[in-house]
């Protein structure tokens, strides 16, 4: 009963959007747009669990001490951080921010003495007692400061420069970055893959030579444009022929998947008990 | 050991704050009203870069610094992002007007009529608000068995969805695009059958033979994803065809995304001698 | 002297005769030959009907072309299409305009509840006029004008008057309305034109059919027919042979070794939702993984990226350790969540490789960008890597830096491979089958393409 009702529901949505797919009607589109907007709504309140998970983890780490258990402090830093940027907003009422940052370092210490208070085997009163201390000067900075307070409604969404701060000098940098690494990869894989050891090897490094020889500029000093030419028809040509046949095996393979799914033959995805 | 690492984490972060200090004192000279505060976060992405282009030399404190950092913020700001983008804009106007209200947001009324005295839209809206508090019903230990209705549907949903569109795109609309001419068109004689034979060209002979091309890679690359006969005499011939045409695929995409991976790495080195150094204008 | 005087007064007379014509002449203004230019010819045989395979709130309307289309004099130059609308379509719009103005001023903010209330009495005031609109519309000819709704360029013989579903919309088209159409012939001159007769009524409305899809349609029958026949067949106990793949094979052999090095095994999920096909052929091969982890006792660590896909996986680890006959050996942190960011991922899977240093890295599913920074620190780390993606663009990189990749199609057949269970080897089959359907199409289609049989090749166009 428990894994039956979900098959069935499976079957029911499954063969609800093949359906839907063929009848243009109005009534069929605003189903099919709501069921859309149901999964997005959905998967937002699945990010509070993986955020659970995230914090789990740390606090396992910390309780327990493991290698590099330092770092997870740094993950909850990061965390509670960005979470209170998002969620408080500048006033209008005078110039600066007030003690809008002591309130931070308050909270985050609070969370942090919170979090040892439940983990830690010994001095628990002592944690507790910091906490109880860091909740209260929060509370008070946040009633008595009028520069900045909490902020939960508004069309415009986050309202706070701090979040974006983040977003653009720790988000932007290490994200271009860790992109960047691929420079490297990708020379040190191609140094480690190109030697034809087998007739499919030369073949795979024989086009990708080609093709990178293309915007060689030496290349077209002594060869003219016939090594542009020759990389295009390999783009256009035999590229496309195997493109197309790799596409039409993913297609028939998912295609074969998702009725798998549907007729309920594929069930590994629902656990057992 | 340890002292090595001290020594090291030591002039790293006296680096960081000369840089923070001279990156500021760059900033005040441009009449910037928070320069403290845009010396240090420039200076904050350059060590984070840094950082990170350490782990190329082997794994480091500095690296796992940046890493963890990376992870708590990223998982907040999504969640945060998540939280204005669909819970307040895109849930709350439509399941209540009360609650758009609170909220501050344009109440989306629907035009579907009302039962029992509420909004039908509105009705529809509380449904996954439900699926999503089964969802969360996954943390307990006897009623976890809940959470997978909610999975039921996202995943039944997507199924049918993709099933139809993959049919269409990949089955029909493949299946039409291998209507090509093999035996080229409109012929009007040896002379213009045979001219322009250069690679890039768009004589009929060249044409013809690239179509040719495309049908045996096609065919033969479909002969190679069959999983119910074994490889043997004709079709293991055709097979390995396949498999050369892929590899000639994959060779080619892996040299096509060279330059462009190149280009990341010029950015970033960019950012750090123009944007931290200033040493290029 | 009489004889010069006649002369002189006939001389007179011829001076005075020429600047005559000529001033009149002048007079004559230059417009004359326009304005007595004839008006074109109207179109012809001028059909309206309700546009078919859609939502409805579109008409579709054809017509012979006008004689004079772009030759001679008259030249027509283009076509304007006009409808009967009632005249209370101005205060519709009016009110549907105020409508949207409130809800820009309710974003600004509404401290005294006035905007709010303002908007409910448009809205519901907006929602009565709508009601009306059908009988309005049934007025015809009293009470409404005809307004532009398009103009077709020369030459063309249709022209589809689309509207909006959205009744709040300012082009808000009705359906079950009366409408009625006239077609302009216009010349260069927009004031010289000619109309055709009155089409109409005609109503929009929505199909429930889209004959357009019926390819893919008789597809989706074709396909489910094959499935559900060779999952019969295998579960009447036919042998079906399957020929061996070398990464699915592999993936015992790597197991193995993990369990004699005495080191985890990381599964890489990808970054796909849990809606993703590829995520959920990788589920199925995760927990075949799973239950051989489990009889070995290695350990396993399956980082996540997104929270629905950690769920799932969990369920499907669990139900792996249960399976094994170890359901204590599960432990929930085993599958973890990471974060929802592509790099911050990545960054957090490659600096697990480098510290936890498993024997084997398994990475199936969706991937992008970050598929080499991935599989090259895993060399890096000195893992046997089985990679499997659907994702074309990033095949080369596993490729190049694992030791066994299942390209494409072969990552949705690896759960039959592994399982060995009858009804996924059916449904292989069936997915066989369909390729090689594909193959004869396809060559029949080829053949009726270069002999010109368009019947045959028109079977396969679909219209969206």
């Amino acid at each position: 009963m428990k894994r039956q009702i979900p098959f069935v529901l499976v079957f029911i949505f499954g063969a609800f959007m093949v359906f839907q797919y063929f009848i243009p009607h109005e009534s069929s589109e605003w189903v099919y747009e709501f069921l859309l907007d149901w999964i997005i709504i959905i998967g937002i309140f699945a990010l509070a669990l993986g955020i659970w998970s995230l914090l789990r983890v740390s606090l396992d780490k910390i309780k327990n001490k493991k290698e590099n258990y330092i770092y997870s402090y740094l993950i909850l830093f990061g965390l509670f951080g960005e979470i209170i940027f998002g969620f408080t907003a500048f006033n209008g009422n005078g110039e600066s921010w007030g003690f809008y940052l002591p309130f931070v370092a308050c909270a985050l210490l609070a969370i942090i003495m919170i979090i040892h208070t439940i983990i830690s085997t010994g001095k628990k009163t002592t944690f507790a007692a910091l906490a109880g201390v860091f909740i209260l000067l929060s509370v008070l900075i946040s009633i008595f400061d009028n520069s900045w307070s909490f902020h939960f409604s508004s069309a415009e969404g986050v309202q706070n420069p701090m979040f974006r701060s983040f977003f653009d000098h720790i988000l932007i940098p290490v994200l271009s970055t860790m992109f960047a690494l691929l420079a490297f990869f990708i020379a040190s894989a191609a140094y480690r893959a190109f030697r034809a050891r087998n007739l499919l090897a030369t073949l795979l490094l024989v086009a990708a030579l080609i093709v990178m020889m293309r915007f060689n500029p030496w290349v077209a000093v002594i060869y003219g444009d016939y090594g542009a030419k020759l990389s295009n028809w390999l783009m256009n040509v035999p590229n496309l022929a195997a493109q197309r046949a790799i596409v039409i095996g993913i297609g028939l393979g998912i295609v074969a998947t998702a009725l798998k799914i549907i007729l309920g033959i594929e069930r590994g995805y629902m656990g057992k008990g | 050991m340890k002292k090595t690492a001290i020594i090291v984490t030591a002039v790293v972060m006296g680096l960081f704050i000369l840089s923070w200090v001279l990156k500021a004192n760059a900033v005040s000279a441009t009449a910037e009203s928070n320069y403290i505060l845009r010396g240090f976060l420039v200076t904050i992405a350059a060590f984070l870069t840094l950082s990170v282009l350490s782990f190329l030399y082997k794994d480091n404190p500095f690296y796992k610094f940046a890493e963890h950092l990376f992870v708590g913020v990223s998982a907040a700001f999504w969640m945060c992002l998540g939280f204005w983008s669909t819970i307040v804009g895109n849930l709350i106007p439509r399941v209540s007007e009360g609650l758009s209200n609170t909220f501050k947001v344009p109440y989306i009324g629907g035009d579907w009529g009302n039962v029992l005295g509420l909004d039908i839209m509105n009705v529809v809206f509380v449904f996954p608000i439900i699926f999503g508090i089964m969802l969360i019903m996954r943390l307990s230990s006897n009623y976890g068995w809940i959470s997978r209705w909610p999975l039921a549907l996202i995943v039944g949903t997507t199924a049918g969805l993709n099933f139809v569109r993959y049919l269409q795109s990949d089955f029909i609309q493949q299946v039409s695009s291998t209507f090509v001419p093999l035996l080229g068109n409109n012929w009007t004689g040896f002379g213009d059958f045979f001219s322009n034979l250069s690679l890039d060209a768009s004589g009929q002979l060249v044409l013809m033979l690239a179509n040719w091309v495309i049908f045996i890679g096609v065919f033969c690359g479909l002969i190679y994803f069959f999983f119910s006969k074994e490889h043997t005499g004709a079709f293991g011939k055709a097979s390995r065809v396949g498999i050369w045409i892929l590899m000639i695929t994959f060779g080619a995409s892996f040299g096509y995304t060279v330059m462009g991976r190149i280009s990341l790495l010029v950015g970033r080195i960019t950012f750090l001698f123009k944007d931290w150094l200033e040493i290029i204008s | 002297m009489k004889l010069k005087t006649v002369i002189f007064i006939c001389l007179l007379l011829l001076a005075t005769i020429s600047v005559s014509a000529q001033e009149g002449a002048e007079i004559v203004p230059e417009t004359d030959t326009t304005e007595q230019m004839p008006p074109p010819a109207p179109i012809s045989l001028l059909t309206a009907v309700d546009t078919d395979n859609d939502n409805g709130h579109s008409v579709t309307l054809t017509w012979e072309l006008s004689p004079d289309d772009r030759q001679g004099a008259k030249s027509v130059m283009s076509y304007e299409i006009f409808r009967w609308v009632p005249l209370m379509r101005d205060t519709v719009e009016q009110v549907r305009s105020e409508l949207a103005n409130t809800g820009q001023e309710l974003e600004v903010g509404d401290p005294t509840g006035e905007i709010k209330e303002k908007r409910n009495r448009l809205r519901d005031e907006y929602e009565g006029l709508l009601s009306r609109y059908s009988d309005a519309y049934g007025q015809y000819p009293n009470n409404g004008v005809w307004k532009s709704v398009g103009v077709s360029p020369s030459g063309s013989t249709t022209f589809a008057d689309k509207g909006s579903k959205e009744r709040e919309a300012f082009d808000y088209l009705p359906d079950y309305c009366d409408f009625y159409y006239q077609v302009f012939a216009v010349t260069s001159d927009a004031g010289i034109r000619t109309g055709s007769e009155i089409f109409g009524p005609v109503h929009s409305y929505g199909q429930w059919f889209n004959t357009g899809r019926i390819p893919i349609f008789v597809a989706v029958l074709f396909f489910s027919f094959l499935t559900i026949y060779f999952v019969q067949r295998a579960k009447k106990g036919d042998d079906l042979y399957v020929r061996p793949l070398a990464g699915i094979e592999a993936v015992d052999d790597a197991i193995g070794r993990a369990t004699e090095m005495g080191k985890p095994i990381l599964y890489v999920l990808g970054l796909g939702t849990a809606s993703d096909v590829a995520t959920i052929a990788s589920f199925t091969i995760l927990g075949r993984v799973a239950k051989k982890v489990a009889e070995y006792q290695t350990a396993l660590i399956v980082p996540t990226y997104d929270p629905i896909v950690m769920t799932v996986a969990q369920e499907v680890v669990k139900s792996a350790y249960i399976d094994a006959g170890r359901p204590d050996d599960f432990k929930e942190d085993t599958v973890h969540f990471v974060t929802q960011s592509q790099f911050a991922y990545v960054a957090a899977v490659n600096g697990t490789m480098l510290r936890e240093l498993p024997a084997t890295n398994i990475y199936m599913g969706k991937f992008f960008a970050e598929s080499l920074l991935l599989a090259e620190t895993g060399a890096v780390a000195g893992s046997i890597q089985i990679a499997g993606t659907d994702e074309i663009a990033q095949i080369p990189f596993f490729i190049v830096a694992c030791d066994y990749t299942l390209i494409g199609e072969e990552l949705y057949a690896a759960s039959a491979y592994l399982g060995r269970e009858p009804v996924l080897l059916g449904s292989l089959k069936a997915q066989d089958w369909a390729k090689a359907a594909l193959v004869i199409l396809g060559i029949a289609g080829l053949v009726a393409a270069n002999l010109g049989w368009t019947d045959f090749t028109d079977l396969f166009h679909v219209i969206n």
